[in-house]
């Protein structure tokens, strides 16, 4: 905690005017501020930021959520203009929704030394519904310039107490001052999770606090008559109220860097779950609070355990696809080539069924717990040690503290002897082990018989590889001609079989040829597009201009041609967080060149090799002249899936060094 | 109750004429040469309009579409949309298989039913019932039916049978009837290629194609709308959100909207009017009084797009504009228009079609037209156009977003069909100077100004505002041949006054120039390589059309290192043609100095579509001397 002290005292000492954040209350040195003094950069700042959620009792329906918030923006510049408008995301339901209330807005600018206030119009307030289950509220400030400041409060009543939305502690403008209050009654017990960066340390109080709760007795006559008694009464009900609060001094934007799988898996803030709700004189009803509650939860909703547990719809089906297979692995392999070609994926995420199993498995169509609970259950009644595995998608973040909210997919895995299978049936093109991409993200949680839960890693171990082998034929005109041949497997051969299978050859074609700028393409080949047990291979020939170099009498070539890295993806002096590659790769080509008839090699480029630290990259460069040819070996490793940001300067330079390589040039020299 | 009954009668009439025609479900009845290249096929789009008065306009259709493949799916297009004017009366989707047997039906209850706000607008009434459907085997067949009942007349769709690219058409039909004393007028564009059927009778009209083979997307093409082929349809009496009016021409159509959606909105407090007054009153002509207002309307509002009810065709009160800081492109425009009138400065309202490629208004079809709203100042010599939702553009620049197009202009007396200005090849003029100091180990350091005005300004001025971060990835986007590229220093200026964009730019590229041996293979050009080559195509379609023409002019000194030599350089090119030229020159200012000088000019135009392979040649050509190398050895001692 030392760090979060000295920041802290240093935090302070920069904001050393004190400012007044009562609502209305915009100073003009506020107003005078330029820039951010902390981040130059800065389009807009928040001043200040407050939110209150608490807890309001009504007589009619009980314990209501209420959200109050309180923000104060700066706007530097037209490129900040974006915050003078703010949306508001309301959840309903069928009966309930939540609502906005109290909602008071103003700009204010400086003009000639004085403070100019416009009050925002009810005109400028707009509902809209998005879908089944929001609304958005929007609302935009009038008379907005450069270094204007607009403020605004509202509260937001919610009977979801279920689902109090995230606190965000950071945004992608600096924040000055925060302030943050979330206070439940002692009835309701909320799980705290903290994610990000930022050092956080909330300050925790109980508080004596009460209500008026407004009951009804029911006084009831003799059994069987009609004649109840209704008698209406209150009572007052003291209780404690557990408050939990924050307070942030000048908060750094995010800023988003590129090869991130997801930025917000980075930005801090704290959600608050429902653990447990316990009234008084009444049982306690769980909601969850650890990865078990959480796995427990899903496992006994109606929605995945039972339709785990369903077998009657498929049994004659896969008795008689397996009925005389004992193989295990062999059993697994047609139950899923089963599930992928008689089901289709409907493009929804979730690990909760829809419409459930017996009727997806009926349409053919299914969403994806649907389709790999639907694998899972058949792959056990086979007798297989099959698990589903709730993983959270690349754009939905990584799970990072137990909420049912942290998944949003799942897929299905076989324990066997040998290792773990892991299986995704909404992909045509996947097999065993290679899952499409979106779902590479970290670990999966695989749920076992009855409930329990262990992690397991979803990153592939094995390196997917390309291994191209190119015969170039240079002529003395610096075009080359040739043929091709590429083999790719696991997810370069899915990334491959998603592009190709289904589309029009000759557009495909085109793209290709135009992909290296018009070169022209004949004899094009796939084999194994379909048979998916097999490496995908494809073959061509080529002719292509202006491959080489004639200054003079010589002639200059990169024996790669067009096969090379031209450019370094890295750009970025620095960067803050991992790249995300998915999976670890390796590229091979093996080339041979032949030269034009006249000439003699004058000097080549030197074999070569070199490699990241701790073994995260390998370059290879194998170079052979045999007589009027040369022959080529490089071969490029990625080892991992991930690479820290503390790599990232080797990670730069290794490409840097790769793309130079490739690059070199043999020298040709008439005879 | 009876007239529902007789339009059931008609839709199961037509229904029953098609299967005596000729099952259009199955797959294997489509033409080989619709579905060659195609994603999906429109085996019948049967629109029907119907007129009933000048506030009540039904639309039914029924479509029949086939989807080939993955990229198919998205052109069953099973939406509607509607607002407060429009009911939807009938929604529904069936699913056939490849063999057309009916494996699903779905009714309006399953469709999404979500708000229509389009992006860049705070909000809007419109919304929007949708089905996507999830095929479970391509190929599959979609029929979708759908009728509407819209009060406003104003927009009669177009017949426009090929919507999208790659998508073919084997019959596709429209008809319209209307009462008598309404008059339809229609007009055909795009038809040299295909053959319209159409058939004229008392109160109806009848279009009908057949057998569209799909339109394939090609670099360097016309517009879409310039290939399309369409009938355009409009009623001279029509009603707009419960305003009536009668419109025989432009003119009318001019009158219309200057008297019933514009005049009265110029309601401008005095005080606002003297204050303008004030502002512009030491400027010596109208245009410096206009720039100063368009600068004060820049610095005073935003863009922020609010469309309900006849809000999204009438401007918001210039008097509201003037308390609120913001508008939509009516509000703003139609606020500097006002003010532009308190100084005594006349300018007009002008509606337009704006996208980076070019569409024209139609000069004799007078009908709801155009998508955006700009401000136009008549001079005596050019006119000046001006882009009021811009806070950053220059007065007077319009860039690609409406550039040389024809444009509605409104003024109280009626309306014109006036061209926006066009940016010709001098005026989007880049010049680059530089210096660069090639090492011995290949490195290089260099200095670069780049001068950038017209439409290469209007590519470039939003650097201005982008972050040191930002910046430093544009350059080294602009260079990404510069492989080991580190910025030192960069220096941006937008001159708004002269609308120049200058860049200083200071940078270090190791390893730029290939070591071999005792040899240094040093690429001339450093600092502009055209390194895009347009697409090849084996069978090219469309004509050859360069929207906007270019001239960049470079003048680069090169200080070799001292340990080399020359050994081999590359001659002298010029290369001269209709779509411009190209021309470098290499001299030898002394021992290890050289300047090398480029220029290249890209003519706008038309051509036919057999000049495209020239054309490619051409850019090739560049992009392959653009590479040349100089070959340096060192030096014996």
């Amino acid at each position: 905690m030392r760090i979060t002290f000295n920041l802290l005292a240093l935090l302070i000492s920069i904001t050393a005017f004190s400012q007044n954040y009562k609502f209305g209350k915009v100073s003009k040195e506020e107003l005078q501020e330029v820039i951010n003094p902390i981040d130059s950069s800065a389009t807009a700042s928040y001043l200040y930021k407050n939110r209150k959620t608490h807890f309001q009792y009504l007589p009619q329906n009980g314990f209501n959520v209420v959200t109050e918030v309180h923000e104060r923006v700066k706007i530097y510049n037209q490129e900040g203009y974006e915050y003078a408008t703010k949306q508001i995301a309301l959840y309903k339901s069928r009966n309930n929704e939540e609502e906005v209330s109290g909602l008071k807005a103003y700009t204010y600018n400086l003009i000639d030394g004085k403070i100019i206030e416009d009050k925002m119009s009810k005109d400028a307030v707009f509902k809209t519904e998005t879908s089944k289950y929001w609304d958005q509220l929007k609302f935009t400030l009038p008379n907005i310039k450069n270094g204007c400041i607009v403020e605004y409060r509202y509260k937001i009543f919610s009977p979801f107490i279920t689902n109090i939305d995230e606190y965000v502690f950071q945004e992608d403008i600096p924040i000055k001052k925060l302030e943050a209050v979330f206070e439940a009654p002692e009835y309701f017990v909320y799980k705290k999770n903290v994610k990000g960066y930022l050092p956080v340390t909330p300050k925790t109080e109980r508080l004596n606090d009460k209500f008026v709760y407004h009951g009804v007795s029911n006084n009831t006559g003799e059994a069987g008559t009609s004649s109840v008694k209704k008698e209406r009464y209150t009572q007052e009900v003291t209780h404690l109220t557990n408050k939990t609060s924050y307070d942030l001094l000048n908060i750094p934007a995010l800023k988003e860097e590129p090869y991130v799988s997801n930025i917000d898996n980075y930005r801090s803030g704290v959600k608050y779950e429902l653990s447990y709700t316990h009234y008084p004189n009444s049982s306690v009803d769980y909601y969850s609070t650890t990865w078990e509650d959480v796995v427990k939860t899903i496992y006994e909703s109606s929605s995945f355990g039972d339709e785990l547990d369903k077998s009657g719809y498929y049994e004659k089906d896969i008795d008689a696809l397996i009925g005389s297979i004992s193989d295990p692995v062999k059993r697994a392999y047609l139950i899923f080539d089963f599930v992928k070609s008689r089901m289709k994926w409907n493009n929804y995420h979730s690990f909760y069924t829809n419409q459930g199993v017996k009727s997806a498995y009926k349409d053919h169509v299914g969403n994806v717990a649907e389709i790999n609970l639907m694998l899972t259950s058949m792959l056990r009644y086979a007798g297989l040690r099959a698990y589903p595995v709730l993983v959270s998608t690349r754009s939905h973040g990584i799970p990072i503290f137990p909420t049912r909210e942290g998944y949003n997919y799942v897929v299905s895995c076989i324990r066997f002897p040998e290792g773990d299978m892991l299986l995704d049936a909404t992909n045509k093109y996947a097999v065993p082990n290679v899952l499409p991409t979106k779902a590479l993200n970290w670990q999966g949680r695989m749920i076992s018989e009855h409930g329990g839960s262990t992690l397991i890693d979803l990153y592939p171990k094995e390196k997917s590889k390309n291994t191209i082998f190119m015969m170039a034929k240079l002529k003395e005109d610096g075009s080359i001609e040739g043929a091709c041949r590429t083999m790719k497997t696991t997810h370069k051969a899915l990334e491959f079989r998603e592009n190709y299978i289904g589309v029009n050859l000759d557009d495909y074609l085109e793209r290709l040829e135009n992909k290296y700028d018009g070169m022209e393409i004949s004899d094009y080949a796939v084999k194994n597009d379909l048979d998916l047990s097999q490496p995908v291979r494809e073959s061509y020939k080529f002719v292509k201009e202006n491959q080489a170099d004639i200054i003079g009498d010589k002639i200059y070539f990169s024996p790669m041609f067009f096969l090379r890295d031209t450019q370094n993806p890295f750009k970025l002096e620095n960067r803050e967080y991992p790249v995300d590659f998915a999976y670890p790769s390796v590229t091979s080509c093996k080339i041979i060149v032949s030269i034009p008839e006249g000439y003699k090699i004058e000097s080549i480029p030197e074999a070569g090799a070199f490699m990241m630290p701790d073994d995260l990259g390998l370059f290879k460069y194998n170079i052979l002249p045999q007589g009027n040819k040369v022959q080529l070996a490089v071969e490029t490793h990625i080892s991992e899936s991930v690479i820290t940001p503390v790599y990232y300067a080797a990670l730069k330079t290794y490409f840097s060094q790769l793309v130079d390589k490739q690059g070199e040039q043999i020298v040709l020299s008439r005879i | 109750m009876n007239l529902k009954f007789s339009v059931n009668i008609c839709i199961l009439f037509t229904t029953m004429l098609v299967f005596g025609q000729e099952n259009l479900y199955p797959v294997i009845t489509i033409p080989s040469e619709l579905s060659a290249n195609s994603n999906a096929v429109i085996r019948l789009n049967e629109q029907s309009v119907i007129i009933d008065s000048e506030s009540e306009m039904h639309v039914q259709g029924r479509k029949i579409i086939t989807v080939l493949n993955k990229r198919g799916d998205r052109h069953v297009d099973a939406h509607v949309y509607y607002d407060p004017n429009i009911k939807i009366k009938d929604l529904k989707v069936s699913i056939y298989n490849a063999s057309g047997i009916l494996i699903d039906k779905i009714k309006e209850n399953d469709f999404k039913d979500v708000s229509a706000v389009p992006g860049g607008t705070l909000y809007s009434d419109s919304r929007v019932k949708y089905y996507n459907y999830t095929p479970i085997k391509y190929p599959y067949t979609v029929e979708f039916n759908y009728e509407i009942v819209n009060k406003n007349t104003a927009f009669i769709r177009s017949f426009m049978p090929v919507k999208d690219y790659l998508v073919s058409v084997e019959k596709s039909s429209y008809r319209i009837t209307y009462p008598e004393h309404i008059n339809i007028k229609s007009k055909e564009k795009n038809f040299e290629n295909f053959n319209l059927e159409k058939e004229v009778g008392d109160g109806e009209i009848y279009f009908e194609v057949k057998n569209i083979e799909a339109f394939k997307q090609e670099d360097y093409s016309p517009g879409f709308f310039d290939i399309a082929p369409m009938v355009l349809v409009r009623s001279t009496e029509f009603q707009l959100e419960g305003v009536q009016t009668k419109v025989e021409n432009w003119n009318d159509f001019g009158k219309w909207m200057y008297h019933d959606l514009i005049k009265d909105t110029h309601d401008l407090s005095e005080a606002t009017k003297i204050k303008m007054q004030e502002l512009v009153k030491d400027e010596p002509d109208d245009l410096s009084k206009a720039k100063k207002i368009y600068e004060y309307v820049q610095n005073k509002s935003r863009y922020i797009g609010v469309q309900v009810g006849i809000g999204g065709w009438k401007p918001f009160n210039a008097s509201e504009v003037d308390a609120l800081g913001y508008g939509d492109c009516k509000g703003l425009t139609n606020y500097t228009l006002a003010l532009l009138q308190a100084v005594g400065i006349k300018s007009n309202y002008t509606v337009v079609y704006a996208r980076a490629s070019q569409r024209s208004f139609e000069p004799d079809f007078a009908s709801m037209q155009g998508n955006h709203v700009i401000l136009n100042i008549p001079t005596e010599g050019e006119d000046v156009w001006l882009e009021c939702t811009s806070q950053k553009l220059p007065f007077g620049f319009i860039g690609v977003f409406t550039d040389d197009r024809d444009v509605l202009v409104i003024t109280p007396e009626g309306a014109q069909i006036k061209h926006t200005k066009k940016y010709t090849v001098e005026e989007n003029f880049q010049t680059i100077k530089a210096q660069y100091e090639v090492q011995n180990d290949g490195g290089i350091s260099a200095k670069v100004k780049v001068i950038s005005k017209g439409i290469q300004y209007g590519d470039k001025y939003n650097l201005e505002v982008e972050t040191k971060r930002e910046l430093d990835k544009a350059y080294k986007n602009r260079w990404k041949y510069l492989n080991r590229m580190a910025i030192d220093n960069m220096h941006i200026e937008n001159n708004k006054s002269t609308a120049e964009f200058i860049e200083d730019i200071n940078f270090q590229a190791g390893g730029y120039a290939k070591k071999i041996g005792d040899r240094l293979l040093l690429t001339l050009n450093a600092v502009n390589r055209n390194t895009e080559i347009p697409d090849r195509y084996r069978n090219r379609k469309w004509p050859l059309k360069i929207s906007r023409g270019f001239k960049d002019v470079d003048e680069v000194e090169i200080k070799l290192p001292a340990g080399y030599q020359i050994e081999a350089k590359p001659n002298n090119a010029l290369i001269e043609n209709k779509f411009g030229s190209y021309k470098v020159e290499l001299e030898e200012k002394n021992e290890n100095t050289l300047v090398y000088k480029r220029e290249f000019i890209v003519n706008d135009g038309d051509f036919p579509k057999e000049d495209y392979s020239a054309f490619r040649n051409f850019y090739k050509k560049v992009a392959q001397l653009d590479n040349s190398k100089i070959a340096l050895i060192k030096k014996k001692l």
